[in-house]
């Protein structure tokens, strides 16, 4: 470094903006270079004597104004106050306080994954949970109503026996206890038109092979017309050819109404 | 109250806790009123001037970003508002005429050691005032506030290489205009 390169640092110096190495490197120059050390006396100089100008105190008052323009200040401050810019501030100051940008963009983003990956997971396990909650309820509500109909099935009225029948329906899976109930009630009950609704539902549950069989044995044990002629429709819609032995069976009763015969023979013809 | 920083205490101006700035006031007014009175040299303007810099704090505290330092704000202000009133008074202090002084300062002769120390003082009065207002900011920012060359690069809005080498011209600009007088 040449002289030139020494005395362009000498403010650096004076300011105490220079490392160790480099004002020591100074000082070793100065210690040689006597041209360098009287530049370098008359800037120092200047300096140390910059150190010892007069500087005046402000006034003790000048709190107290102040004070009185805070005061003045609040005044007007609380007409206009926003309440938003109360909450921006909050948030400004939480993100000053985590002096590093950096760090709280990363935190930022690790909390957005976090939230993100937690709503795009919930809808699965939610929708898994509500499904079972969904099929217990029902199956609740599937076990009381059979409750209610075998209660139903005892009543007195021939009304709540029908709206007993009619619960069948709702219940999702009828058990053979549900349809004995049935077949009693298809065969015994005094009211016919109790039994030509149990005879609905059962033909509604057909597809059991068990309810198929009942239906047959069933044509012997009626004795109304009505019955009779339901019955042996229902087997010509359900194609039952082992009920043909039972319809012909029914055609040998003494008793037997013309009209219902007619239908009967009409019937058996169909199914063969 | 007192370990809070600069800028927590400033944000919490800004979210309406408006007497806080009673512990900035407290912390800055001083050091505000000397760069005031070192730029105008007249108290009892920098007084005032103190005032409206803390004022204008007030008024604009939405200025104010969290991310920056205070200090760096507040000396922003109190430039401006000094160069307002320059403006004001169309007089800046760089044309202040000295040969007055100068006259009076070599006519005199000074005894001791102690009225030659006074009267070195006088003449370097004198040689900072002849500096340019932008000279002058730079040696009482760096010299009677001692901000560091970084803090200064940011009040100016430019780089620490550049005010390292502003300083410097500064003060060498300053030593001749004090070996001018002097001789």
């Amino acid at each position: 470094m040449e002289c030139k390169d020494y005395r362009e640092r000498f403010t650096s110096f004076l300011t105490d903006s220079l490392h160790q190495a480099q004002r020591s490197e100074i000082e070793r120059h100065l210690e040689g270079c006597a041209g360098c050390r009287e530049e370098f006396e008359s800037a120092k100089k200047i300096w140390d004597l910059m150190g010892e100008m007069a500087q005046p105190e402000p006034s003790s008052a000048m709190q107290a104004d102040f004070n009185a323009i805070l005061t003045e200040f609040k005044k007007g401050q609380d007409i206009q106050k926003n309440p938003f810019g109360e909450w921006i501030n909050k948030l400004r100051e939480f993100l000053y306080m985590q002096v590093q940008p950096r760090l709280v963009y990363s935190l930022l983003l690790v909390a957005f994954g976090l939230v993100g990956g937690y709503f795009l997971h919930q809808p699965g396990q939610s929708s898994i949970a509500y499904n079972k909650q969904i099929d217990s309820l029902s199956s609740q509500v599937s076990e009381m109503k059979q409750v209610m109909m075998f209660s139903l099935l005892q009543d007195h009225s021939a009304s709540q026996r029908i709206r007993a029948v009619a619960y069948t329906e709702e219940i999702n899976n009828v058990d053979f206890k549900v349809i004995g109930a049935l077949f009693t009630t298809l065969n015994e009950d005094p009211n016919v038109n109790v039994r030509l609704a149990t005879l609905d539902a059962l033909v509604k549950l057909a597809g059991e092979p068990k309810v198929r069989e009942g239906l047959v044995r069933s044509i012997d044990l009626q004795e109304s017309p009505l019955m009779q002629t339901a019955i042996a429709d229902v087997m010509v819609k359900l194609q039952e050819k082992s009920s043909i032995r039972s319809l012909q069976k029914l055609l040998h009763k003494k008793d037997l109404n013309k009209m219902v015969k007619f239908n009967i023979e009409k019937s058996i013809q169909r199914l063969i | 109250m007192d370990t809070l920083s600069d800028n927590a205490i400033m944000l919490k101006v800004q979210s309406g806790d408006i007497d806080k700035m009673g512990l900035l006031y407290e912390r800055y007014h001083r050091q505000l009123f000397r760069f005031l009175y070192n730029m105008t040299r007249q108290k009892e303007l920098s007084e005032d001037l103190v005032q409206n810099v803390f004022i204008r704090m007030l008024k604009y505290n939405d200025g104010f970003m969290g991310y920056g330092e205070f200090k760096t704000w507040m000396y922003r202000i109190a430039r401006n508002i000094v160069y307002d009133h320059f403006k004001k008074v169309k007089k800046t202090p760089t044309h202040t005429d000295v040969t007055d002084y100068e006259t009076k300062i070599v006519g005199e002769q000074f005894a001791d050691a102690q009225i030659e120390k006074e009267q070195e003082l006088k003449i370097l009065e004198v040689a900072m005032e002849k500096l340019s207002t932008e000279n002058r900011e730079l040696l009482i920012l760096c010299r009677f506030e001692e901000l560091k060359y970084h803090e200064i690069a940011k009040i100016l809005n430019t780089t620490e290489g550049a005010i390292k080498v502003r300083i410097h011209r500064a003060l060498n600009q300053l030593k001749s205009n004090y070996l001018e007088i002097d001789h």
